[in-house]
């Protein structure tokens, strides 16, 4: 369990770590209950899937600023705890799962988080054989100038149990910069299913290291689809996933709006070690200026069957954006069947004015086709995924021609 | 009693693609209504005829002018022209991976009329049930692009309609179904001409004239208007003597 590839293609240099610019815990909350949000703020996390009031979900918590408002299972078979009690009431959990999945002494990011004296966050355990059916929810929320978030999130799904998981991350309208880290360790069991969600809207200057690990059992599945609607100023992560079990599986789904100003790297690395073990990683980025790192590793260590595919869509590169585009594949085992893929291209003109020819503005037209070349169907997300293509679409318009 | 304005006049008009000359001091007139069929070699400019008459970038304009329903729309960019009434079944509809035939209908028809039993006929007319939720043009076969292309027609209702080759490569079982499809758009069942809607249908064989009527066919000669007439006197003539017959009729006439 050891991050893998520090030493692979470093062809574009990542900027380093950023931790000097915020300072951490010295507000007093002002918000203390989830009565207390004010109608712009849950439209704000609206717009990352989370739902303040009038959704069914099967457990809600929102963490805002440094205070956890709530943290609350609706739903039988679901715990829902602030990580620092789920520590406090269950001493295994320290023993066999925190910081076990993502080692402490990993970098600067989960030293820090490490060392604090409270931990935030969420703690997560969905009983054996339970499918809660509802999604549950959880918030990460920043309402101040220059505030620093360190999370940290355990999630543990038992035995044939089933869960869909949706966090958002929003900065509220009109803050700029602060920092947030997280910490997150996933375990899925023998034949559990765990669909994460997971989307960001940020101010443009926030820093966001996030440190995934996520291990999965046999007959497991693992579903993450990461969605950057609104980059920060720069989010560097790369989740790890291992596939212990027989038939383990994981798919992600990477999607990054990109703007001027951002530097965003996500890579991925699965470890597929257990045969009939299946892993599927998408990259889509749509680059309006800003660097993109697209990256991914595969290690095949079993007879396993995984694909990585990396796709960008460069529609402006402003001040010396780019998107570069790294699958790896590696394999261990001769029956290891690993295959990559790699494309960057632009929008085409024939494709733009086919669809205008059926009336569309062209504008209209570049959304259809940006939407297309995301993947249509996103659910949950339909409104606040197009709003911001529209604006993407209005950009490369005037870029054009 | 009525004038019988054009739907589409074209003047003296000049295009380039890619800085080569392919259309001639062109001339044609389609009255409101009419139908006509446009013949030609390989290679002879009646694809770039209707792109150009689309407003398609990549066919630049160098001189004369396009007038619909009398008003010059030579400077109109493609929606602009989408939305007046003219649409076309392109021959070589590009492919766009993620972009289904569905989302494309959908845009075209609002939320009531899909979900009416009049769109579920337009759509089995087309025989398309099975690829709204294929990725348009997408490994469709040469006939079922061609019914996709028609089936968005149909959807558009255009007031002005141009399809390119509809009867290439169609078998004959299906060609009857696209001849049934071309007069839905055209609102050929219609007994009212002001009904009736005008366009403009490529076919090299006619074979596509036997289920629908054109008004008048015309040749296409290396990027000129070189003959117009009855469809079948022309079929007949073409099948007889080759364009050839056509050529020397043209330099005739030039002389
Ligand atoms: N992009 C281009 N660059 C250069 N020449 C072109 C281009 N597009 C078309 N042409 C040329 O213009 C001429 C007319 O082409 P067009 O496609 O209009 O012919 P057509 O009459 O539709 O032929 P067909 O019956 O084979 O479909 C051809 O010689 C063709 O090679
Ligand atoms: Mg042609």
């Amino acid at each position: 369990m050891k991050s893998s590839n520090m030493e692979r293609n470093k062809s574009e240099k990542i900027p380093d770590m950023d931790f000097c610019r915020t300072e951490y815990g010295m507000y007093a909350p002002e918000v203390t209950s989830m009565a207390q949000i004010k109608q712009s703020d849950a439209d704000s996390l609206a717009g990352v899937g989370v739902h303040v009031r009038g959704h069914e979900r099967s457990g809600t918590m929102i963490l805002r600023n440094t205070y956890t408002l709530c943290a609350q299972s609706e739903s039988k078979g679901l715990e829902l705890l602030p990580i620092a009690a789920a520590l406090k009431k269950y001493e295994w959990l320290g023993d066999k799962y925190y910081f076990k999945a993502v080692p402490a002494e990993l970098d600067e990011a989960t030293k820090r988080c490490a060392g604090q004296k409270e931990p935030h966050g969420y703690f997560i355990r969905v009983q054996k054989g339970a499918r809660v059916t509802l999604p549950c929810q959880a918030a990460f929320y920043m309402a101040s100038e220059n505030i620093t978030q360190m999370v940290h999130n355990v999630v543990i799904l038992e035995d044939d149990s089933e869960l869909q998981l949706i966090t958002g991350c929003v900065t509220q309208h009109d803050i700029k910069s602060g920092l947030h880290t997280a910490v997150e360790e996933q375990y899925i069991g023998k034949n559990a299913r765990l669909t994460s969600t997971m989307v960001h809207g940020w101010g443009s200057d926030v820093v966001v290291y996030p440190r995934a690990g996520t291990i999965v059992e046999a007959g497991g599945r693992y579903e993450s689809n990461y969605i950057s609607l609104r980059p920060a100023g720069q989010i560097i992560s790369n989740p790890q996933t291992w596939l212990n079990g027989k038939g383990a599986s994981a798919k992600y789904l990477t999607i990054i709006l990109g703007s001027p100003g951002s530097t965003i790297d996500i890579g991925g690395d699965v470890y597929l070690n257990a045969d009939g073990a299946t892993a599927e990683l998408a990259h889509r980025g749509v680059c309006t200026g800003g660097k993109m790192h697209q990256k991914g590793m595969l290690i095949g260590n079993a007879s396993c069957k995984a694909h990585v595919d990396c796709a960008g869509m460069l529609l402006n590169e402003g001040k010396g954006g780019f998107i570069e585009s790294i699958p790896g594949i590696k394999a261990h085992h001769p029956d290891a069947r690993l295959s990559h893929e790699a494309s960057i291209g632009k929008i085409a003109p024939e494709q733009v004015e086919y669809l205008q020819s059926r009336g569309m503005e062209e504008r209209e037209a570049i959304s259809m086709l940006i939407r297309g070349f995301l993947g249509s169907d996103i659910e949950g997300l339909g409104t606040e995924l197009d709003a911001r293509i529209a604006e993407i679409a209005e950009l490369a318009g005037h870029g054009e021609g | 009693m009525k004038k019988n304005t054009n739907s589409l006049e074209i003047r003296e008009l000049c295009v380039q693609v890619d800085g080569k000359e392919i259309l001639r001091n062109l001339n044609l007139a389609i009255p409101e209504g009419e139908v006509h069929a446009l013949l030609g070699l390989n290679g002879s400019g009646k694809t770039s005829l209707m792109m150009v008459i689309m407003g398609f970038a990549r066919y630049k304009v160098t001189s004369g002018q396009i007038f619909f329903e009398g008003k010059d729309i030579t400077g109109l960019d493609i929606t602009e022209r989408a939305k007046l009434g003219i649409g076309i079944a392109e021959q070589r509809p590009p492919t766009i991976q993620g972009v289904k035939l569905k989302h494309i209908l959908y845009y075209i028809v609002d939320k009531k009329f899909q979900q009416s039993d009049e769109f579920a006929l337009m759509v089995k007319a087309a025989a398309m049930e099975k690829f709204l939720d294929r990725d348009i043009n997408e490994g469709l076969s040469g006939g079922e692009i061609k019914r996709a292309e028609l089936l968005q027609l149909l959807a558009m209702q255009p007031k002005f309609s141009m399809m390119d080759e509809p009867d290439s490569g169609v078998d004959l079982e299906s060609l009857k179904l696209v001849g049934n499809l071309i007069n839905m758009i055209f609102s050929r069942d219609s007994c009212r001409r002001i009904n009736k809607k005008a366009g403009l249908m490529i076919t090299h064989n006619g074979s596509i004239l036997n289920y629908i009527q054109a008004d008048k066919a015309h040749v296409m000669l290396e990027g000129q208007i070189g003959c117009s007439g009855n469809p079948h006197v022309i079929l007949d003539t073409i099948n007889k003597c080759g364009y050839e017959a056509c050529a020397r009729c043209m330099r005739r006439v030039a002389r």
